[in-house]
């Protein structure tokens, strides 16, 4: 395909565009406003649970646990003071727990020190009773019995109240959420978020106050973090497109040039989120963010290049039409073809199986769509509009602008150093490339999210205390045969795995139907300490459950089912690691797998979806990397006619890749969801400049068969478009280096690193490899014409 | 003439007496008219037990069951059947009307040839056996545990009833209001609605297979859906028999401990 030809229908729809200017703008706003409109419909989630796509194993594990078990997510509120059994503290502790089960909407259980199922053996039968008893004496002795009671079941202590009696743990269990379709009739809020709205009320109300009382629970950091990201995101991208007003006058000085990519970007951002909202797709609150600094990048660097152009063609013959045309003429085709490579980079993000990410791969790639049809239609039409300029004739006589002729000394400059700077380039990759080796996925709060944040630091102190924790996951154990699960002998063997997992180094506590049937079959005895067992008999374990049931016991339900046919472990965990947490897991299902080689054993929580989401998103930003890069090597063949400049096109492509992806291994940036979508966005910006510095210089090398003149020339051309662009992409994302997430300092400082070194590349490396590797053809030696060097 | 007069004086009568009997009946007149109603002094039955949870799974469990009144007090044996590893387990209860003191309980485990006496304040309020029943639904709760209020008639399947609202009086119990739909003609409830604190429905009792035997009315299946957990529990009541030969001796530890009366 000859570039000349495409250039002509360029060309040929500029004049068009010029023609029908007024229509354009009319479609534009009817586009924009009635996206719009869509806007109120948007819905955002922010729940693990909607992170995988429907049918997804994990997904389905989980809901037939939710299914058998119920819920799976809890809340917990740490309350912490100096002496927990005191008369205030305890009516406090009771207050706070009543009103956590009465005004919670999803509320289906407390556990806490003033309500729990205590038994307690006496010589001629058993008690339930509470530990706390309904009216609290106020002297100390009868105080301090309520205070030997509740250590004197170790065993249940070690949930409930901390050793120094400062600490207590208020566990509420919920309700299984209803489906989406449901609770969407009623609401436009999750059943999650409700929980974690309305926890946070209660904790936060001035009465408890003397109970610090801290929250955690999924439903609890659900809802801080899409309030944190509303509150986050609408602030550091307010800041992005201030600095981007000032940058854009820096670069344009124009009032056209700065107001036109900004219109562009936030209506394909509208349209889009519009679009999105109209047909009801949902989109992740963390992840939200990343199309519309897509789009604005974009809009940006797009507006530039056409900018630039028009405004170089003004300086030289002053004429509005002509320099339309002529902008649109050169650079349609180079946009389009940036915005087909941006697209297909960002689409394979559709080959990792989770949610946020497909939304992120939709949203950019359409952003990236809207951004190019509003840069081609809109822009020339309004820059068509206004009065002719007299040229400028120094600067067309000088040959271009100051800093253009100073791009043209760096050319000569690259030209003049072929070896050192291939040298240095080979020494920073090896450098990088290693640095690749030491990336580590995580997706835990602490490393994603970062401290800095009030709630996180919130969170993690509550994690920290020996009560507390955030993290957990359980085993499942299903055997082939109802009533098989409180069989003795399977008992015995959970028992066994407890205190294998008790030996892990990241385990906390753990919970299963064994702390029920111990604390009976001890209380039954006397109280004896040394039946705290599994008892022998089947018969008596049937029938010690019957009297628990009968005595109210409803507990039991959480970790045996109903047809007596699977067994629950609940592992909490002190911390989280993902790495020894991924070994942990494995070694327990292996282990499980041993003791019970006929039950079917699966694990499920928010350790085994983090350590799913971990595998499909390495091996998913493996794939959709590998997959971009030969679909642009493709689109670069057949658009330059030829598979080696294809080949050539990719090198200065896989630069940002190994610098974001060793940058990420030498500053221990882990690779998340956030990160995980930044090398393809990288890939798609980068192999923009990369396509305007190919396109030029070819267009160059026809003109002129000669190497070194067209790559000057190139870089005369569209070196400062290329570095205005990556000034202005990389001051938008710096703003986010502002933010107390982890997250978004991540993010602004590799895309800036990715940008950077794609420009690095473009200007150092792509010359050299024109030159050397002689793509376009051989040289002729002919002389240009005066006219045609300048 | 006399008899123009008398039959006057009947047919005002009547009519005065069917207005006394719609406007003056308290709610609770009714319900303690329903307590009272006569179930002689001693019953046997055979009752099923069908739990049924939200997924549909049951679990099922047949016993035999002894009570006996004392005075406004009534004593209880049952005696577990089936499943088999819950075979000979018996539960002895002691149910005292006055409010306010709790009831006395026994389970006999005969895996660990123990008895066990199982007390808490809280167990009144439990439900019994891991059913939808709770104690005071099984039991005979005292009618001043509640305040009664007639709401109004309806006709349920042909049948007149009262419409009671008895609201609890106690803040701890498991409901916050029931209301009883009382059939005028046997003083046997047909539906029962429990509403928890919030006001939200709750439980729903609805007692089918209301016959007359041996001259004692009672309904011989109760199904309770609790429709906030979904979790549903039939009760069946097989072989019923009235003022059995028991003696006062027959409802103890021992007898409990010893698996028959």
């Amino acid at each position: 395909m000859s570039i000349h030809i495409i250039n002509q229908w360029f060309e040929r729809r500029a004049k068009a565009m010029i023609r029908f200017r007024w229509l354009i703008i009319f479609l534009f706003a009817v586009v924009v406003s009635t996206s719009m409109l869509g806007l109120k419909s948007l819905r955002v989630e922010s729940s693990w649970d909607g992170y995988f796509l429907e049918d997804d194993p994990m997904l389905i594990k989980t809901d037939e646990f939710k299914e058998i078990f119920g819920n799976d997510n809890f809340v917990a509120v740490l309350t912490e003071c100096d002496n927990s059994f005191s008369k205030e503290n305890l009516e406090l502790i009771r207050e706070l727990s009543n009103e956590l089960l009465d005004s919670i909407s999803y509320a289906e259980k407390i556990t806490s020190l003033t309500d729990i199922e205590f038994m307690t053996g006496t010589s001629d039968g058993m008690q339930i009773e509470q530990i706390v008893p309904d009216v609290i004496p106020s002297d100390r002795a009868s105080l301090n019995a309520i205070k030997d009671k509740a250590f004197s079941k170790p065993n249940i202590a070690k949930r409930l109240i901390s050793t120094d009696g400062k600490l207590t743990w208020i566990i509420l269990k919920l309700r299984t959420f209803p489906e989406d379709t449901v609770w969407r009739k009623k609401s436009a809020l999750s059943p999650e978020y409700i929980t974690g709205l309305e926890t946070d009320r209660i904790v936060g109300k001035a009465k408890y106050s003397a109970l610090n009382p801290r929250a955690t629970g999924m439903p609890y950091i659900t809802y801080k973090k899409q309030v944190y990201f509303g509150k986050e995101a609408g602030r550091v991208m307010s800041l992005a497109f201030i600095l981007a007003i000032f940058v854009l006058i820096f670069a344009t000085k124009s009032l056209r040039g700065v107001t036109v990519p900004l219109i562009t970007s936030i209506s394909s951002i509208v349209i889009i989120y519009g679009l999105l909202g109209h047909i009801g797709y949902p989109i992740d609150s963390g992840m939200m963010s990343i199309p519309i600094l897509l789009s604005f990048a974009i809009a940006i660097a797009y507006n530039i290049h056409l900018f630039s152009f028009f405004r170089k063609e003004m300086i030289q013959h002053g004429k509005r039409t002509k320099a339309v045309i002529a902008a649109v003429k050169e650079m349609g085709w180079p946009l389009l073809f940036s915005a087909l490579t941006t697209m297909t980079a960002l689409l394979t993000f559709l080959v990792i199986p989770m949610k946020p990410l497909r939304f992120a791969g939709i949203a950019t790639a359409s952003c990236v769509l809207f951004t190019f049809l509003i840069v081609i239609l809109l822009m020339p039409a309004l820059l068509s509009f206004g009065r002719d300029k007299k040229p400028k004739k120094k600067i067309t006589e000088r040959g271009g602008r100051w800093i253009d002729l100073q791009m043209e000394k760096l050319g000569n400059w690259v030209l003049g150093r072929p070896r050192s700077i291939l040298m240095i380039s080979e020494v920073i990759a090896i450098f990088l490339l290693v640095g690749i080796s030491k990336v580590q996925p995580a997706f835990d709060i602490e490393k994603t999210m970062g401290r800095k944040i009030e709630y996180v630091d919130n969170l993690l102190d509550v994690c920290e205390t020996s009560l507390g924790s955030i993290y957990s996951y359980d085993l499942l154990i299903e055997f082939p045969e109802n009533g098989l699960a409180k069989h003795p002998k399977n008992l015995k063997k959970l028992d066994k795995l407890t205190q294998y997992v008790e030996t892990f180094e990241l385990t906390k506590r753990t919970s299963s139907v064994l702390d029920i049937v111990k604390d009976l079959n001890q209380t039954l005895n006397e109280n004896n300490q040394s039946y705290y067992g599994v008892p022998d008999n089947a018969n008596q374990i049937a029938q010690m459950l019957l009297l628990y049931e009968n005595a109210g016991g409803t507990e039991s339900e959480y970790w045996i089912d109903y047809d007596y046919k699977r067994l629950r472990l609940m592992i909490e965990m002190s911390t989280f690691n993902s790495g020894e947490a991924e070994k942990e897991l494995k070694d327990l299902e292996a282990k499980a797998r041993e003791l019970y080689p006929k039950a079917h054993i699966t694990t499920v929580g928010s350790i085994p979806q983090f350590t799913s989401m971990m595998q499909y998103v390495v091996r998913g930003q493996i794939q959709s990397f590998f997959i971009a890069l030969a679909i642009i090597a493709i689109l670069l063949m057949i658009v330059f006619g030829s598979v080696r400049i294809g080949f050539i096109g990719l090198i200065p492509n896989i630069a940002p890749a190994l610098a974001v992806g060793g940058t990420m291994g030498w500053l221990d940036i882990p690779l998340d969801m956030m990160t995980a979508t930044i090398i393809p966005m990288i890939l798609g910006l980068a192999v923009d400049d990369t396509i305007h510095f190919i396109n030029h210089g070819h267009l160059e090398f026809n003109r002129q068969r000669n190497y070194r003149r067209a790559i000057l020339r190139s870089f005369r051309t569209v070196g400062v478009a290329l570095v205005l662009s990556t000034l202005v992409i990389s001051a938008n994302f710096i703003v986010y280096s502002t933010s107390s997430a982890l997250q978004f300092v991540n993010l602004g400082i590799l895309a800036i690193i990715g940008i950077v070194s794609a420009l690095f590349a473009d200007l150092f490396i792509t010359p050299l490899l024109f030159r050397k590797l002689r793509i376009f053809g051989e040289e002729i030696n002919y002389q240009p014409s005066k006219k045609q060097q300048k | 003439m006399i008899h123009f007069k008398y039959y006057i004086v009947v047919l005002l009568s009547m009519f005065f007496l069917s207005k006394l009997d719609a406007q003056d009946i308290s709610g609770r007149t009714i319900m303690q008219q329903v307590k009272d109603r006569p179930d002689g002094n001693t019953r046997y039955s055979e009752m099923t037990m069908k739990l049924i949870n939200k997924r549909g799974r049951e679990r099922v469990r047949k016993v035999k069951s002894y009570s006996m009144d004392i005075g406004v007090d009534k004593k209880t044996i049952m005696f577990f059947d089936y499943p088999g590893d819950v075979k000979g387990t018996g539960f002895l209860t002691w149910d005292y009307d006055q409010i306010g003191k709790d009831d006395d309980k026994w389970l006999y485990l005969p895996a660990m040839k123990k008895t066990r006496r199982i007390s808490g304040a809280s167990a009144k309020k439990d439900y019994f056996m891991g059913t939808d029943f709770t104690y005071d639904d099984m039991g005979s709760r005292n009618v001043d545990e509640d305040e009664h209020k007639l709401l109004r008639e309806e006709t349920i399947d042909g049948h007149n009833c009262w419409v009671v609202e008895s609201t609890s009086k106690d803040s701890r119990d498991i409901y916050s209001k029931k209301i009883s739909w009382i059939r005028k003609d046997c003083l046997v409830a047909v539906k029962v609605e429990y509403y928890d604190k919030l006001d939200k429905l709750h439980r729903k009792l609805i007692l089918s297979e209301i016959n007359k035997i041996n001259g004692f009315w009672m309904a011989q299946k109760l199904h309770m859906e609790n429709v906030q957990t979904m979790h549903q529990t039939t009760l069946l009541i097989e072989h019923p028999k009235f003022n059995i030969d028991l003696a006062e001796n027959s409802l103890t530890v021992a007898k409990l401990e010893k698996g028959t009366i």
